[in-house]
């Protein structure tokens, strides 16, 4: 019997019509031949579909919670505005954030800041963008494996959390004998703390549509798909904007997201863009084998895309060397208690202490800090002098992710912020797998009594759920989703007697 | 072809799950999202077994078998996962007086497997999050979402077996429920009430609404189901003297694999109702009469000979019911050509 899945145009056809009104399903199955229910099921899984009818969407994540974001919620709802308060938005360096009904973004907050253009940055987001596009002419030039042999020498890794070599995936779909391929653009950045790949969409679209370009050529495939946060339209026009210019002898199409983000998570990413509620896919079969469609597909996030015109022009030895620690430079986030929040390319290996010297210090007494987004939990400020890299905060129990940087001043209790990370991990878990979805219920069921009453028998399972959560769930989110509560419990035993 | 289970080296074809070499093998691993007419999703994480290699446990459901692989069934690190696994889903599940996963329709699988495997601490109860649809008026099919766990077999079934696809997942994370499109009743829905969904739900989430609150009978009875000519094999469940509920044999035992329509499911009533006829009866001077099957069957034949005599064979027909097999059609057919003469014959379903 075959089933009736999605279709890269179930969900437009769903936003268009309204989302999850009433008779929306029924109206959009007799368009696109998707039975109502799973229809329903999808535009109800989606915060931006499930909800057609908000008017302001606020920020409650760490940065913006930091910077008054409950207030806000208060006020617009003691103004009778029909408020809702969401998962990180992605504006945590002009933090409190909000988005108004058009999706556009309300900002509260300063600018960010970014390094001055530097033409020694393979990123350099304060240089120029241009449609020059000289490094796919040279791609082109020096042949698919010689790119390639690039990118390995560079040694560059998913800029997107979770660190795999991209050479890897490169040479993984470029050897399939299936050759109807694709290239996606992971530019759904949901973590919170993280807002790198709307800076790189909007002040330098073209480098990443160069690398986009040169990968796509590098692994044979026609088609490119951008999968972009439905809450970055900025980003988009920009792209959109670049793209007219170069016009690319490459098919390019894009995706909004709608709201989940899990969608950042490849697999989930792939059923959402064909149309379907974004729960990960079982792995193997990884998505350079199957993914989109079941064809091979190359998964990149934005950053790592934008790293490959300058290790193609300047070479992977050369990428590799600027790097402290670890291969190549990163762009670090940063926002929270310091003076100038904002995206910061640097070598990886910096420390916090270093990359708040570029933030412009430290606003109060620093307290924790969050290295990689709420997937990287809390670690105090022993650790200001320990390299941000992949492999340094592993070893102290955190972990690189996103480079997501927030730093907390010592007017923040440990255990409220533990409870942001665990409110966001609730709302966002996909729901599929038991250990995930019960478990992020009962470690923010756990802090929220703990808050209630202060008494810490409320936490003493936070460990042994963790640790389900970590063995039995299907993906990462699940694995790492009671870091913020277990690190605030380990680090600030003071904020949990 | 050999794969390495709890160190014993067993046969298997390609294609085959770890879980399907495995329980041929006697092992006994728990699941409760799977189902033998479904495709495996991997979802409930119960049959999560160790794979030599792979750093994390993987699910024997999907998990295939290939030649040398090392599979470890039994290990402290899987009896940890279990244990506090079951305590999970006990914290957002109905449980009883003893705190454990409450009894329901035919049977609850997560109480059964806490009672085999035991748990870990337990945990406190969670509220229930998802949305049950309570002014869904259809007479047949009861869904409570305090025993659901959420494991979809219920959609999988409505989609892979009966291409129905009247139900869904809905909403998301805890949220997560079992749902129409808006939420409507299952009467407003492309929904059969074929009952499926309450025969593949491992937990009695979904349940017979005429039979709620009761358990069912420890030997039904098999029998054929008589609404048309498959044959569908039935269990009635019967409870003092009464019929209450009809479920099928287990899918691969019988001609229906499991599966039963809405008729063979729900349509009973008519089992127990006062206007049953309940012996043969013949209308003498224009009144039904009560009488035995020898005066009914004489009465028939003499009535059918007395209109061939009179008016020729040809002025007899004979339709025989949708609800007969394959066998009484053919004898209805043979009694029409050999025994009155007539090719006048005809199957109502034949349409």
């Amino acid at each position: 019997m075959k089933k009736k899945s999605g279709g890269t145009e179930v969900m437009h056809a769903l936003e268009e019509a309204g989302g999850a009104r009433s008779g929306v399903a029924r109206a959009v199955s007799g368009q696109t031949g998707v039975p109502e229910a799973t229809l329903y099921g999808v535009s109800t899984f989606y915060t931006l579909l499930a909800k057609p009818d908000v008017e302001l969407r606020i920020c409650q994540g760490t940065s913006c919670a930091l910077a008054g974001a409950f207030e806000h919620i208060a006020e617009a709802r003691a103004n009778g505005v029909k408020v809702e308060a969401v998962s990180c938005l992605g504006q945590c360096d002009r933090a409190p954030a909000a988005l108004d009904a058009r999706l556009e973004p309300v900002i509260w907050g300063g600018e960010g800041h970014v390094l001055p253009a530097d033409p020694e940055l393979p990123i350099d987001l304060g240089g120029a963008d241009t449609a020059e596009w000289s490094a796919l002419e040279k791609a082109k030039r020096i042949g698919a494996e010689a790119v390639i042999d690039e990118i390995r020498a560079a040694g560059l890794q998913g800029r997107g959390g979770a660190g795999f070599p991209a050479h890897i995936k490169w040479s993984g779909v470029r050897s399939q004998a299936e050759t109807e391929r694709y290239v996606v653009v992971n530019a759904d950045e949901g973590e919170p703390g993280t807002f790198k790949d709307r800076e790189v969409m909007l002040r330098r679209p073209h480098r990443m549509l160069e690398g986009l370009a040169i990968a796509a050529w590098a692994v044979g495939a026609k088609v490119a798909w951008i999968y972009i946060r439905g809450e970055f339209q900025a980003c988009r026009r920009a792209l959109e904007r670049a793209l007219a210019e170069a016009k690319p002898d490459l098919e390019v199409r894009f995706y909004d997201g709608h709201g989940a983000y899990i969608c950042g998570e490849e697999t989930a990413l792939l059923e959402s863009l064909e149309g379907k509620r974004g729960m990960p896919r079982l792995k193997p079969p990884f998505p350079t084998e199957a993914g989109l469609f079941g064809k091979p597909t190359l998964i990149h996030n934005v950053e790592t895309l934008a790293c490959v015109p300058a290790i193609v022009e300047r070479g992977g030895d050369w990428f590799r060397g600027l790097g402290r620690t670890e291969a190549g430079s990163k762009l670090y986030c940063i926002s929270g208690h310091v003076e100038k929040p904002g995206v910061y390319e640097l070598p990886i290996g910096v420390t916090l202490e270093e990359l708040v010297q570029h933030a412009g210090g430290y606003v109060g007494t620093p307290k924790a800090f969050s290295p990689g987004g709420a997937s990287s939990g809390f670690l105090p400020m022993a650790f200001r002098d320990t390299p941000l890299d992949f492999k340094s905060l592993q070893a102290a129990g955190s972990m690189l992710g996103s480079a997501g940087v927030v730093v907390l001043n010592d007017s923040v209790d440990m255990a409220e912020a533990a409870r942001w990370g665990q409110v966001f991990f609730e709302d966002e878990t996909c729901g599929q797998c038991a250990p995930c979805r019960i478990g992020c219920s009962l470690q923010r069921q756990s802090i929220d009594r703990y808050l209630a009453d202060r008494d810490a028998e409320h936490l003493a399972h936070v460990g042994v759920v963790h640790g389900e959560m970590d063995e039995g769930s299907i993906c990462g989110l699940g694995m790492t989703a009671s870091l913020p509560l277990l690190s605030a419990m380990k680090h600030f035993p003071g904020d949990f007697v | 072809m050999k794969v390495i289970i709890d160190g014993e080296a067993v046969d298997f074809e390609l294609g085959e799950t770890v879980l399907e070499v495995a329980q041929r093998v006697g092992r006994s691993i728990p699941t409760l999202c799977h189902e033998k007419r479904l495709d495996p999703v991997g979802a409930c994480r119960m049959c999560l077994v160790e794979v030599q290699g792979q750093r994390r446990l993987q699910p024997s459901c999907t998990w295939k078998a290939t030649e040398g692989a090392v599979i470890t069934t039994q290990s402290q690190r899987i009896d940890t996962h279990r244990q506090v696994l079951l305590s999970m889903y006990v914290a957002d599940h109905a449980v009883d007086d003893q705190g454990l996963p409450k009894q329901r329709g035919v049977g609850n699988q997560l109480r059964d497997q806490v009672l085999e495997y035991g748990t870990g601490p337990q945990l406190p109860q969670l509220p229930l999050r998802r949305a049950v649809r309570e002014h869904d008026a259809n007479p047949y099919i009861h869904f409570d979402a305090e025993a659901c766990v959420l494991c979809a077999a219920c959609v999988r079934y409505c989609d892979e077996v009966e291409a129905v696809n009247a139900i869904a997942l809905v909403e998301r994370g805890g949220r997560t429920t079992i749902g129409t499109a808006d939420q409507q009743g299952l009467l407003d829905s492309s929904c059969e009430l074929c009952g499926g969904c309450i025969a593949v739900c491992p937990t009695g989430a979904m349940t017979e609404r005429p039979s709620l609150g009761i358990p069912p009978a420890p030997e039904p009875i098999r029998s054929t189901c008589n609404f048309c000519g498959v044959g569908c094999q039935v269990d009635l469940h019967v409870t003092d003297g009464r019929l209450t509920r009809v479920t099928s044999p287990p899918p691969g035992t019988t001609v229906n694999d499991g599966n039963l329509c809405v008729k063979g499911r729900f349509a009973s009533e008519f089992v127990h109702h006062p206007d049953r006829l309940q012996t043969p009866m013949v209308r003498r001077n224009g009144v039904l009469e009560p009488t035995t099957w020898e005066d009914a069957l004489q009465t028939a034949a003499k009535g059918l000979l007395g209109v061939k005599r009179r008016h020729g064979a040809d002025a007899l027909g004979f339709v025989s019911s949708s609800r007969c097999t394959g066998e009484e059609n053919y004898l209805m057919q043979k009694l029409a050509r050999a025994a009155f003469g007539t090719n006048n014959c005809h199957q109502c379903a034949a349409t």
